[in-house]
């Protein structure tokens, strides 16, 4: 077991990190699947208003692989089917019953796993609708039943701001966790790697067979898979590697076991305006405020997944499909006298331009402001310090301006994903949106293949 | 506070899409977000934002220039006065140098800032605070006595050939400032070298350092020169020698720099290459020295980091990260380039005794070139490095 240093990057100290106790389920009033989760995924709806489903029952098939299939995490009744612009589907909100009866498939015993053939594994995993838990690099989307990837990830830590804990969620579940890797390393001829902290205790990982398990130290984005694959089996043009996160493998484990879709998931409430800041046992999908109980969202910017790399949830909005972490971030939006000049003892800033970077220590309020306004990008030394990826990114994104896709490919895009440039678009004093002149460059890619 | 707000929420109006004054909405912008914060909220990730903005950055740099201008103006002063023979009061330095740099200081920012908002009005680009920087840069490298005229069109030429047609600041290839001075420099001979301009007072000539050493007989001691034209290390290093306005004291530059690394604004890769090509080459030109040698090659390099623009140079102008190179190591070789260049220029060349200017434009332009062999190299070891993995991963 080889530790690997990340020495770029660095740990976002804001307030607001869940305690570790770990709460039973609020009722769920809404759920929803969200198309917009599953990057590249064209929709064709399943299901119309009005229609009973149960948990498992398909809501979505991607149009260009009709065996990729989006399943109903909860039993219930389909509520609305949301619109967006050009109609672009935006969400399908699931009226729960709360029985949570479950759409039936085959069953296997524990001891059969390590013998299951691949044809199998892929057909439940697809039949359960289990298999949108993979996800493939270059891209994020979901990888194609037929391909086989080089490698699978499976990314056992999370550095990302507030982010749950790994031990804490793994934490008496070995034996699953084991299961999961044991059927997803039938699915490669490579190897599984099992990434983890290098401060990881819980024996489900330091203890796990039939995968290599590689620790990593360093601040963030050390526990992104982007970083994990570039250091341990870096992507070339026309390889793929798939990656899996913690949940989703013991959720895989048990859908073999119980022959069902397993939409249970452990989301840390995590933010200064959460109310309670705590784990919290629920449903994949459900209502951000059937999550966090808070009585008021005022001035709240309620983000499903961390600061850095969640989508805006709303008031109204659902967790998404691979989110273990709710987020409720103040809102900015003051306008402040003459705010360039003021000495900012209390402002949070990477750079030693404010006073508060005398602050060694300390864990800093933060609002979603923006501190600034657009300009044309001026220090372009500054990104490469915050990724921890080996790419110039600022060669990178003047490639993608211009559109120049072997320089993009040989400066290595593929490996990257919009989060490993997260820290780069805090940073950036042009407020220049690093991720998403990223995804463009990847969309563009996509669409030239 | 709530009432500025309100102003400028209503006087906003009055430029939005569609309205009379919607053309001059930069104009607009820049003031706003001048007195309040934008408070624009984030709509993805990343939620937070860094709370450094580029007008604090540019600002910074400002500051950061604060030293060179204030000496700047007491030296303008103080060699006014010595040179008609008086005793020199502070407060009559300050004054005298005052009447000479704040003017040319208002023009260069109002002849800029025009050419700075039409471009933004025009191109619709926003106004970008870079302009506060090259405004007092360009005031900085001028000699006091410089026609406020001549100031406005080369800061003129500066801003719309140097920056504007690139496509404003963050675009160009070349220092807007030092473009501005090239211009100066090249249309104006008469008002920018020469032994007539360093002090501002009519019928005055006095020698720059740099000037003394450049025209010194071959074989002899350039220190020794100087030392006979009344100059000494101290004042030098101090500033208290006739220049361009800002760039006399290498002391208040080095202040400059101390706040530069500080608010770790710029890059210290390229100050340091400045400093390292500098002496590197001085000291191979004095190990070249034969009896009837340019008095230059016997100048000592710590004289020659005190002389004439280079520490003004290669703190503030080198450093300009647009037109510098984009790559820690380019920026190595750019600035280790600048210091060579500098000292080839001041010794061979018998054209120009200063090559601080010329040397650092010379770079900006081969900065793209640097930077592509960077990144070129930067590809084949990746490229390796993969193969490296896996070797690794197969054994």
């Amino acid at each position: 077991m080889k530790t690997i240093h990340i020495r770029k990057g660095r740990d976002l100290r804001i307030v607001g990190a869940a305690e570790k106790i770990l709460e039973e389920a609020l009722p769920v009033h809404f759920a929803a699947v969200q198309p917009f989760d599953f990057h590249g995924l064209r929709p064709r709806l399943l299901v119309k208003e009005g229609e009973p489903v149960l948990v498992g029952t398909p809501i979505l098939e991607h149009k260009d692989n009709s065996r990729i299939k989006v399943v109903s995490p909860v039993s219930g009744r389909i509520f609305s089917i949301e619109r967006g612009e050009k109609r672009a589907l935006n969400a399908v909100v699931i009226q729960p019953d709360g029985k949570q009866a479950a759409l039936q498939q085959t069953k296997f015993s524990s001891s059969a796993f390590l013998h299951l053939e691949r044809r199998q594994i892929v057909e439940h995993l697809l039949s359960t609708g289990c298999w949108a838990f993979i996800r493939q690099r270059p891209f994020q989307r979901i990888p194609d039943p037929d391909s086989q990837p080089k490698a699978i990830f499976i990314q056992a830590m999370n550095t990302e701001p507030l982010a749950a804990d790994v031990d804490f969620i793994l934490k008496g579940r070995q034996e699953e966790f084991q299961h999961g890797v044991d059927i997803l390393s039938r699915l490669t001829e490579g190897k599984v790697h099992v990434c983890c902290s290098v401060q990881a205790k819980e024996p489900a990982l330091i203890n796990v067979k039939r995968a290599a398990v590689h620790t990593f130290k360093g601040p963030h984005p050390a526990g992104n898979v982007g970083t994990h694959i570039h250091f341990i089996d870096p992507l070339q043009k026309g390889e793929a590697v798939w990656y899996v996160d913690v949940q989703s493998v013991l959720a895989i484990a048990k859908s073999f076991r119980e022959g069902t879709f397993i939409p249970e998931r452990t989301v840390a409430v995590t933010g200064e305006k959460a109310q309670q800041r705590l784990y919290r046992k629920t449903w994949i999908g459900a209502s951000v405020r059937d999550i966090a109980g808070n009585d008021s969202y005022e001035g709240t910017c309620l983000i499903s997944g961390s600061v850095l790399s969640g989508r805006a949830a709303g008031e109204k909005g659902f967790l998404g499909f691979y989110d273990s972490q709710l987020t409720l971030l103040p809102e900015g939006g003051r306008r402040e006298l003459l705010g360039w000049m003021m000495p900012g003892w209390n402002k949070y800033s990477f750079s030693r331009t404010v006073l508060s970077a005398l602050k060694r220590n300390k864990e800093f309020s933060v609002d979603s402001d923006e501190h600034g306004s657009h300009r044309a990008i001026v220090f372009n030394d500054m990104y490469d310090r915050y990724v921890a990826l080996d790419v110039m990114t600022f060669f990178l994104i003047k490639a993608i301006l211009v559109g120049e896709i072997d320089e993009m490919e040989k400066l290595g895009i593929l490996e990257c994903a919009p989060e490993d440039f997260a820290l780069a678009s805090f940073v950036c004093p042009s407020k220049t949106d690093v991720c998403g002149i990223i995804q463009q460059g990847l969309d563009l890619i996509e669409k030239e293949d | 506070m709530k009432f500025i707000e309100d102003i400028f929420r209503s006087a906003g109006k009055m430029f939005e899409e569609g309205k009379p004054l919607h053309k001059l909405y930069p104009l607009y912008e820049a003031l706003d977000t001048f007195a309040l914060t934008p408070g624009t909220r984030t709509k993805k990730a990343p939620f937070v934002k860094d709370t450094v903005d580029l007008k604090r950055m540019m600002v910074y740099v400002v500051f950061a220039l604060m030293p060179c201008l204030l000496m700047g103006i007491y030296n303008v002063g103080y060699q006014m006065l010595t040179a008609k023979g008086d005793e020199v009061r502070l407060v009559e330095a300050v004054w005298l140098g005052a009447w000479k740099v704040i003017p040319l200081m208002l023009v260069v920012y109002a002849a800029g800032g025009f050419w700075e908002v039409l471009f933004a009005i025009i191109r619709r680009h926003e106004i970008n605070e870079g302009f506060l920087v090259t405004g007092m840069l360009f005031t900085l490298v001028l000699p006091p006595s410089m026609p406020l005229w001549q100031a406005a069109v080369s800061i003129s030429f500066g801003v719309v050939i140097g920056k504007e047609i690139f496509g404003g600041t963050g675009y160009n290839v070349l220092n807007p400032a030092l473009t501005a001075r090239a211009f100066a420099f090249f249309a104006y001979p008469a008002q920018m070298s020469g032994d007539s301009v360093w002090v501002a007072l009519d019928g005055v000539t006095k020698a720059t350092p740099l000037a003394v050493v450049a025209s010194a007989e071959r074989g002899s001691a350039a220190v020794g020169a100087l030392q006979a034209a009344g100059y000494n290390f101290q004042d030098m290093f101090l500033g208290f020698i006739p220049g361009s306005i800002g760039e006399t004291s290498a002391l208040a530059c080095v202040m400059g720099l101390a706040f530069l690394l500080l608010t770790g604004i710029a890059s210290w890769r390229i100050v340091m290459g400045c400093v390292i090509g500098l002496v590197g080459m001085s000291f191979a030109f004095s190990f070249a020295q034969g009896p009837q040698a340019l008095a230059f090659f016997s100048l000592p390099p710590h004289w020659h980091l005190v002389m004439g623009g280079f520490a003004f140079g290669a703190i503030f102008m080198a450093t300009d990260p647009v037109s510098a190179s984009a790559t820690q190591a380019g920026r190595w070789i750019y600035g280790i380039l600048i210091g060579v260049l500098v000292v080839l220029i001041r010794m061979i060349n018998p054209a120009y005794p200063e090559g601080v200017m010329l040397a650092i434009l010379f770079m900006n332009i081969f900065a793209p070139l640097i930077d592509h062999g960077v990144v070129q190299a930067h590809i084949a070891s990746r490229r390796k490095w993969v193969a490296l993995i896996k070797a690794d991963e197969t054994r």
